[in-house]
């Protein structure tokens, strides 16, 4: 197959399951169907089972990755939709944003140096627990590697949203905010969906604190690797 | 705003939208002009994020309606998933993952986020009772 053809074929390939992948959720909505992981897993397998190389998919579908900059900045309109929130409860939204971030990276430090991984893959992981683009950013800066946070970071999300109902059910908190919280900041993404299904607050708390996060350690990892 | 719904099934609009495309092309466009001079001029941040704080100050400052963009913005939130699952697959080429590294991998990533869940909303949910009963006494 020529190059052309064959950027092509991957690109249409990848949407067509995608949007697959939606409508079966919308059918059956568990965390299985979820559209992330039908992707993921059955472009996987289509890439292994024709034997292409990852290269020559990523030709037919880079655009599609550098579309999370313009994502990146589309958080801009839920931080100015929500700024009444912001302004009124921002004291206890930027504790949570910082023990929140602080506890992901020293427990991410701490598993990668009780597991022994190497430099690289401790890198790749501290910034799991943040929203995909800016936790691909932030890996980026510290001597990670994108792709593998892309994959931690998914799998983080998958695993919070499944299991943050049970922690919640078991654990004594009873306000929106620490719901909201327990969501954006474990799980981002998939987090502030489930966060959206237990209500309106808990989901824009949640939505708020994925953002806050992300944004937090971007610009962290910006000023450490400048240093 | 419906921000990478992963879980909740999201709405399934048959026919495109057209504000909605025409509103990302012109985030995409701004995108493309602010990541240019980033690299040009070598900034220590991401360009995206000049971006976004960029948006936000005009759309604070009541320069650009949000209107304008809000459709927009909320199409690419929404497909966000879609644009990282192309970064994800670079896994088809590292069949070492499937060994004890990544069981190891996975398991800091359960247990840590775990205590992130748990630590979190505890301090939120200290943090919220201190607040409103602040707000009481004052009142």
């Amino acid at each position: 197959m020529p190059a052309l053809a064959k950027a092509v074929f991957w690109a249409i390939a990848t949407l067509l399951i995608y949007f697959g992948a939606r409508r079966l959720n919308v059918g059956r909505p568990c965390w299985w169907t979820s559209p992330l992981l039908v992707t993921w897993v059955a472009c996987g397998v289509l890439i292994v089972a024709l034997r292409t190389t990852y290269h020559d998919y990523l030709i037919g579908t880079h655009w599609l990755v550098l579309l999370l900059g313009p994502a990146t900045i589309a958080f801009a309109v839920p931080i100015h939709r929500h700024r009444q929130l912001i302004r009124r409860h921002w004291v206890v939204l930027t504790v949570g944003v910082v023990v929140g971030s602080t506890l992901a990276v020293v427990s991410s430090w701490l598993l990668a140096g009780a597991f022994n991984l190497t430099p690289e893959m401790r890198a790749s992981l501290l910034p799991h627990s943040i929203t995909t683009p800016l936790a691909m950013a932030t890996s980026s800066r510290i001597g990670g590697v994108p792709e593998l946070t892309a994959v931690f970071t998914a799998l983080t999300g998958l695993f919070g949203a499944a299991v943050g109902e049970t922690l919640l059910s078991r654990l004594p908190f009873r306000s929106s905010f620490a719901r909201g919280a327990l969501f954006g900041m474990g799980a981002h993404g998939a987090g502030v969906a489930k966060a959206r299904e237990l209500g309106q607050e808990e989901g824009v708390v949640a939505s708020l604190i994925m953002i806050l996060a992300g944004l937090l350690n971007v610009i962290v990892a910006a000023v450490v690797a400048a240093n | 705003m419906n921000t990478s719904a992963w879980t909740s099934p999201p709405s399934l609009t048959a026919r495109l939208p057209r504000r909605r495309l025409l509103q990302a092309g012109g985030l995409i466009a701004f995108w493309a002009i602010i990541e240019s001079f980033a690299a040009t001029h070598h900034w220590p941040v991401p360009g995206s994020l000049v971006g976004l704080g960029l948006l936000w100050l005009l759309l604070d400052r009541g320069i650009l309606p949000s209107s304008w963009v809000e459709s927009g913005a909320d199409g690419l939130l929404e497909h966000l998933m879609l644009f990282f699952v192309p970064a994800m697959l670079a896994l088809v080429d590292h069949p070492e993952f499937l060994s004890l590294l990544g069981v190891k991998l996975l398991l800091a990533v359960l247990f840590g986020t775990v205590i992130v869940m748990c630590g979190t909303a505890m301090i939120v949910e200290i943090g919220f009772r201190i607040g409103t009963a602040r707000h009481a006494r004052a009142r």
